[in-house]
């Protein structure tokens, strides 16, 4: 299929890649979103809300560098494929083999499985982002859509996992984490479903739309799906229950009146 | 036996925060040191796999450190 250039971005940098405007973008959200995960768990002294915070503030801490990478153009190579030359940006692969077990760790946290599931959710997920690596660095199209296809699987046996298994796991803890937990995983479903459809559209796949287009929809997906989770989780009232003294309801201020 | 004996108190385990943090700063090294890798003649296949391995090695160390992030004491 000849690929429709649909181009988008300006050229920051000043060395032919229109797309460092989404990459810039991309690393001052998630510098954001890190200082701010960072300033809101200052202080906080409960033994399981700590965890979240660590795991959260990590995520998008590790995803501004892998953005600042791909910006300076050090998160970029090419790849020749049926005698054309992909500029495949290898970082954002790195920085999902880091990511992706993480915020699988804080679904598994608040749906409190044991060990062995967790290791079974991230051996899977490893499994998928590895998978997608060898991917996005064959040289045949045929080989590039087979491993597309075995990380699409195995993308769907973890979002699975997550609403069979720990979902039940999740709301035997309460209708506050059931909650929250039904809410994380509805935006990892959508999220990371449209990951592979972009793929296959993008400049990797069938090349309906150009590395600009592609770059600014990846960076609101991985905005979304790093920022805006560890947002609703920290948010949530089954992270800062314990963490934050309540405030008194309107009948319980009227009657101290 | 009184209630206060058996009271445990979950304190921060430092080795756990060390870990946590050492495991980051690899993982972010990691993201910037593909060139360098490659100027000592390795090829960029073989230093991609070396990069991404690094990657997942510090999130896995990191999923065990917050896992072992508290300690009981009594």
């Amino acid at each position: 299929m000849d690929p429709t250039v649909l181009q988008a971005g300006f050229d920051v940098l000043g060395d032919g890649r229109p797309e460092t405007l989404w990459l810039g973008i991309g690393t001052l959200f998630m510098l954001i979103g890190t200082f701010y995960f960072i300033v809101k768990g200052w202080g906080v002294t409960d033994k399981e809300a700590r965890e979240y915070y660590a795991i959260t503030i990590l995520v998008p801490g590790i995803a501004s560098a892998a953005y600042l990478s791909m910006f300076f153009g050090i998160g970029l190579t090419e790849v020749e494929v049926a005698g054309e030359v992909l500029d495949i940006y290898y970082a954002r692969y790195a920085d999902w083999l880091f990511t992706t077990p993480l915020l699988l760790l804080d679904l598994a946290l608040l749906a409190k499985v044991d060990r062995v599931s967790i290791g079974t959710l991230i051996g899977v997920d490893a499994l998928m982002i590895v998978t997608g690596l060898i991917g996005a660095l064959s040289h045949t199209p045929l080989a590039r859509y087979s491993w597309w296809l075995f990380s699409t699987i195995c993308m769907i046996v973890v979002l699975y996992f997550l609403a069979t298994s720990l979902r039940s796991a999740a709301k035997e803890r309460g209708p506050e984490v059931a909650s929250t937990f039904n809410t994380l995983t509805a935006l990892v479903l959508v999220l990371w479903t449209a990951y592979p459809i972009l793929w296959i559209v993008g400049t990797e796949g069938a090349g309906v739309v150009g590395l600009g287009v592609e770059t600014l929809l990846f960076m609101v997906l991985d905005v979304t799906a790093k920022v805006g989770f560890g947002f609703i989780l920290l948010r949530s009232r089954a992270i800062i229950g314990d963490t934050e003294a309540p405030e008194p309801s309107a009948g319980e201020a009227s009657a101290a009146d | 036996m009184s209630d206060e004996s058996t009271e445990t108190v979950a304190v921060l385990n430092t080795t756990s925060v060390v870990g946590i943090a050492v495991c980051f700063v690899l993982a972010v090294a990691a993201l910037f040191a593909l060139p360098t890798v490659q100027s000592r003649g390795v090829s960029f296949d073989t230093a991609f796999w070396i990069v991404s391995a690094v990657e997942l090695v510090t999130a896995l160390g990191i999923a065990y450190f917050v896992l072992n992030l508290h300690e009981e004491r009594g």
